[in-house]
């Protein structure tokens, strides 16, 4: 005999059932309470959460497995859900409106940014990209496309304010815009432009 | 099994907390080949932020060294002044201006524009109002050859009179396009100034609309 039934409560139960004349069960009893089992509520969500906590039963090795996966998984959301990180670069939907250097096409109002363009004209480069303090001056992070006319262009949205930045060419060529105001640079002594974004 | 369990809740915790700090760590690796150059500029970063200043905009002038084939030493420096203009800007923004705020005083001083013109620009809009944009504006007029106090004047003008930060941004590109034109600095900000100016109301009528207790 176990522990378990070795219990003094479920000796006595246990005693009383069998001293009890064997009656034979009501089926109709039976039926209403299979039914109001059946028809019984379904556990709260509180309840289902601790419910999952009984089912594994970890090794040391799988917890720190499973922890692992938690922390690619921690580096992977949050730079998903980066408040600072800039939405994909919208449809220009605007005219141009013939200012220098870049157009300011639309504006995205729940973001706070202003869909600006860039046009470069050059003919033989392979690659052509903006860099500047938008995008703290990374080189392939916002690449030109070259139309057919032989001007380069992307649309970016940008934080309003003024902004200084000049275009990489392959990668390694970095060239003020010559249709925009220049910039000083104080600390590495190369120029480059400068735009000042705003809603209109 | 329980003991497990609690290890693994710990262990997801300690991820959860630990992954923002060295996901932020990672993004400060800069892209400078010599070692000791990257580990001075790393020293400036780190300083900087002990300091309590936003590391953000360092990281931004070291990249932008890198991208420029500063040398190691130059991007050092480079850091070191945008640290210390940062700081300076702090100062003269408080009392808690925030990192937009604080680049474009960084921004403008670095271009020239007095110290205490910040205080003067600040002091113009409400608190909380970011000064941002007024801040920017002023720096490009600087930039462009406008005198420092003529500008000053001009947009401390707009800003008591309630201008918009996006009229404000308005005057700054239109004078922006007059000298590019041929304009002289000077006349295109008198004209443009007057042209927002004409949007905004009277001294008198913008008294009587702003409600009690708050600036006009």
């Amino acid at each position: 005999m176990s522990e378990f039934e070795r219990d003094p409560i479920i000796d006595k139960v246990r005693d009383t059932l069998r001293s009890a004349p064997h009656v034979a069960p009501d089926q109709r009893a039976v039926a209403r309470v299979l039914s109001s089992v059946w028809e019984s509520p379904p556990p709260s969500g509180w309840r289902r959460f601790f419910n999952t906590w009984r089912v594994p039963a970890l090794s040391g090795l799988g917890a720190g497995a499973l922890a692992v996966g938690a922390l690619l998984i921690g580096f992977v959301t949050r730079g998903a859900v980066n408040p600072k990180q800039q939405p994909e670069p919208l449809a220009a939907t605007g005219a141009p409106t013939g200012e220098f250097p870049v157009q300011t096409v639309a504006f995205d109002a729940e973001a706070a940014l202003v869909q600006t363009q860039f046009v470069f004209e050059h003919g033989d480069a392979e690659s052509i990209s903006v860099v500047g303090d938008f995008n703290d001056w990374k080189g392939e992070a916002m690449p030109l496309t070259r139309m057919p006319n032989g001007l380069w262009t992307t649309t970016v949205p940008l934080p309003p304010g003024r902004h200084v930045y000049s275009y990489l060419i392959d990668g390694t060529l970095l060239v003020a815009d010559p249709r925009a105001p220049k910039s000083g640079d104080a600390d590495y002594g190369n120029e480059g432009s400068v735009v000042m974004v705003f809603a209109r | 099994m329980i003991k497990h369990r609690v290890l693994f809740v710990a262990l997801v915790l300690a991820s959860v907390s630990v992954a923002p700090a060295l996901r932020a760590q990672g993004s400060r690796v800069l892209n400078i080949a010599d070692a000791r150059a990257r580990a001075a500029v790393e020293r400036e970063i780190a300083q900087a932020e002990a300091r309590g200043l936003p590391v953000r905009p360092l990281i931004a002038k070291a990249q932008e060294g890198v991208t420029k084939r500063a040398t190691g030493e130059r991007i050092r420096v480079a850091v070191a002044s945008q640290a210390r203009r940062l700081e300076q800007a702090r100062d003269l923004l408080a009392p808690s201006p925030s990192e937009a705020e604080l680049v474009s005083g960084a921004d403008a001083l670095a271009v020239g524009v007095p110290a205490p013109m910040l205080r003067k620009v600040r002091a113009a809009y409400p608190a909380g109002h970011s000064v941002a944009m007024p801040l920017d504006v002023l720096t490009e007029l600087v930039a462009r050859g406008v005198p420092a106090n003529h500008a000053l004047e001009q947009i401390t003008q707009l800003m008591t009179r309630g201008a918009t930060p996006t009229q404000i941004a308005s005057l700054g590109a239109s004078v922006q396009a007059d000298v590019a034109a041929g304009l002289t600095p000077d006349a295109a900000l008198e004209v443009r100034a007057r042209g927002v100016m004409s949007l905004l109301p009277s001294p008198a009528a913008a008294a009587a609309l702003a409600p009690r207790g708050s600036r006009p």
